[in-house]
């Protein structure tokens, strides 16, 4: 930056970490309970305070539950406003509490409305702010690295902010595991003004239905289906009853609309990373491959045998899904009760 | 009625057509062919869709090297009323916070109501420019939309979104930032003289920092992001093995499971 122009910020000023705790009508995403473990390693390394952002209307028990989790404190911003989710209502909200208790790092979740909300809030703030990112820490200057997969997953690059703050960063839910509930919490409350009214609002939800909500990221294993199984998931679903496995999905099937979108694993989904993840019909795109590479064993079954996705296999079967799905499933009930008795 | 329709699309390299560099066994983007961003492809399908729902003018616009004019063409054989490329040195090392003002900017000066993006781009992907130019700009947004519904005696655009663990409808007042969620908009195929007329007759206006008044709001300077190091991730080791028979399969997922 230049002398004449706009005065750059002072960055000494800023400091706590902030964790954004993201509620839909009461229930609060487990990607915030990863992110508040891991802002606590952050904030112990700078020497700084975890905050927990509790945006939400009657939000007390969820506040209670950030403190429990580990926050030395949550900001909380509790009106009918912000019931339910709404960019502009909760950008504002936030732009004026990041001006007025100065966060030197913001970590929000990467889920569509997590990436929704920073995309937001980074720009009046000027921030800086990181996508996708699977590893954070910060450096001897005390500065945060987000790092992130690039091209394809074959770099890891490391973004950083260092003239700006706050340092934000939207990270892929699943990476980390999720701070615990303890019975020692000994953080405080703060309300904080709520500067926004409905007015002002220039947009309106006319409807809500909630979904699946399933959490695919904690399963030890899981039969992941794609667009070979061609709207017809019951040879996979056999599988994964025989496996005793979550069912999830390659975001080709996800737009079908034959799985729900809390099932799809990929780079704009989620990381898992179960004991054994079976690829059926999925042809092994990166994106995909990116959230699944964390797995321990991987197998594909698929028709065609030059699919990307035996390449990123430890065992595969060419075959059609619909006879080696329902096989599979006949065998391992045998051997698999033998396992369990 | 009739509205402004700005559309976002951006040059990127094909994926599909990375190679593998010989020396370091690793994808080789520089030498990708580059084509249209995907999911702009879409964006240009769900801006369609709405001028088929209101009428009015459909523009496309990119951000990019002079060269980023061919994604223009492409958007105006598919459909697309007249285009608008930004292009000037001045926006070399521009992060998501430039790129959306230039974008925001752009916008304003095509007077547009609803702007139109792609969920994010294959090369940076971010997703964040469409919120950006929304919150440039103090527009409503509505990104991950699957449907929409132009609701001009409202002077609202209301849309379907994909929201965690559901979806949601919702409105929002022009102007509004609409970001399409990938997947959801077959783009439709460009016309023959559409076709002919976009390679052969039709030129972008062209606008440069100066223009839109943000030669010295641009650039690496303003950028707040900036990248501290690359490393390479080593690809995860799979055994890589083909069995033949089912019963050779079932046995491995007995002894994981066990
Ligand atoms: C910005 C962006 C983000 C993305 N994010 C994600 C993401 O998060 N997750 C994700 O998964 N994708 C993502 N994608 C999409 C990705 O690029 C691929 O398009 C997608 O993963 C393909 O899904 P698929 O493998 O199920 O389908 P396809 O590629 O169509 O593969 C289907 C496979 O099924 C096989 N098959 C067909 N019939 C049978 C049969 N009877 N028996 C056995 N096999 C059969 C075929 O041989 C083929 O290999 C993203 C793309 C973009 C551009
Ligand atoms: N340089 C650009 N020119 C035009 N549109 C862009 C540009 N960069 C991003 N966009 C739009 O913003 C969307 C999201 O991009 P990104 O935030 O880079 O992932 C893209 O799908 C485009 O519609």
């Amino acid at each position: 930056m230049t002398d004449d122009e706009e005065p750059g910020i002072d960055v000494d000023e800023y400091d706590d970490v902030w964790v954004f705790v993201e509620e839909h009508a009461g229930d609060v995403m487990p990607v915030s309970w990863e992110l508040l473990e891991e802002g606590r390693k952050l904030a112990e390394k700078l020497g700084d305070e975890l905050v927990a952002l509790v945006i939400g209307e009657d939000v007390d028990e969820i506040a209670e539950e950030a403190l429990a989790r580990g926050a030395d404190r949550v900001l909380v911003a509790d009106d009918p406003v912000f019931e339910p989710y709404r960019a502009d209502p909760y950008g504002e909200q936030f732009r004026a509490m990041v001006e007025e208790y100065k966060p030197s790092i913001a970590l929000i979740g990467g889920t569509h409305t997590g990436r929704d909300f920073a995309g937001r809030v980074a720009v009046p703030a000027h921030a800086g702010l990181t996508a996708d990112v699977t590893e954070i820490d910060v450096d001897d200057d005390g500065l945060l690295q987000a790092r992130r997969p690039a091209f394809g997953g074959d770099v890891l690059a490391t973004i950083l902010c260092e003239d700006h703050r706050p340092q934000m960063a939207t990270i892929r839910p699943g990476v980390f595991e999720a701070a615990e509930p303890t019975d020692e919490a000994d953080g405080e409350i703060v309300e904080a003004d709520v500067v926004v009214e409905e007015a002002d609002c220039i947009s309106e939800v006319l409807e809500r239905e909630v979904g699946d909500t399933a959490d695919i990221t904690e399963a030890e294993r899981i039969v992941a289906v794609g667009h070979g199984v061609e709207g017809d998931l019951e040879p996979a679903r056999e599988l994964a009853e025989a496996l005793d496995a979550e069912l999830a999905a390659s975001r080709a099937a996800v737009d079908e609309g034959w799985i729900d979108g809390a099932r799809q694993v990929g780079q704009t989904g989620k990381t898992v990373r179960p004991d054994l993840y079976v690829a059926v019909g999925i042809s092994g795109a990166i994106q995909h491959l990116e959230g699944m590479n964390k797995s321990g064993t991987v197998i594909a079954i698929n028709n065609d045998p030059n699919a990307p996705i035996f390449d990123h296999a430890d065992y595969g079967i060419v075959g059609d899904l619909v006879e080696v799905c329902p096989d599979l499933a006949d065998r391992l009930e045998g051997e698999l009760q033998e396992v369990v008795q | 009625m009739s509205w402004t329709i700005a559309v976002g699309v951006k040059q990127v390299p094909d994926d599909d057509e990375v190679g593998i560099d010989p020396d370091t066994g690793r994808l080789d983007r520089a030498s990708a062919p580059a084509v249209m961003n995907p999911p702009d492809r879409e964006a240009l399908e769900a801006a369609l869709t709405i001028r088929d729902q209101v009428g009015g003018e459909v523009i496309a616009v990119t951000m990019g090297p002079p060269n980023a004019k061919t994604v223009l063409e492409q958007a105006v054989a598919m459909g697309c009323d007249d285009a608008v490329l930004v292009t000037d040195r001045a926006f070399a090392g521009s992060d998501t916070w430039p790129t959306s003002l230039t974008l925001a900017r752009t916008a304003e000066a095509l007077e547009a109501d609803v702007v139109v993006c792609g969920e994010e781009t294959t090369d940076s992907s971010t997703g964040q420019v469409p919120p950006g130019i929304a919150a440039h700009n103090g527009w409503a947004q509505l990104t991950y939309v699957e449907g929409v519904d132009a609701r001009p005696e409202e002077d609202r655009l209301a849309a379907r979104r994909d929201v965690e663990g559901g979806h949601e409808l919702v409105a929002a007042e022009l102007p509004v930032v609409v970001a399409v969620a990938y997947g959801e908009f077959d783009p439709r195929p460009a016309g023959l003289h559409r076709k002919i007329y976009a390679e052969n007759d039709f030129e972008p206006t062209q606008w440069t920092a100066e223009d839109l008044e943000i030669k010295e709001e641009v650039g690496l300077d303003v950028s707040p992001t900036s990248v501290g190091g690359m490393e390479t991730v080593d690809p995860v080791d799979r055994k890589g093995e083909v069995v033949d028979e089912t019963d050779d399969l079932a046995e491995v997922l007995t002894e994981v499971s066990a």
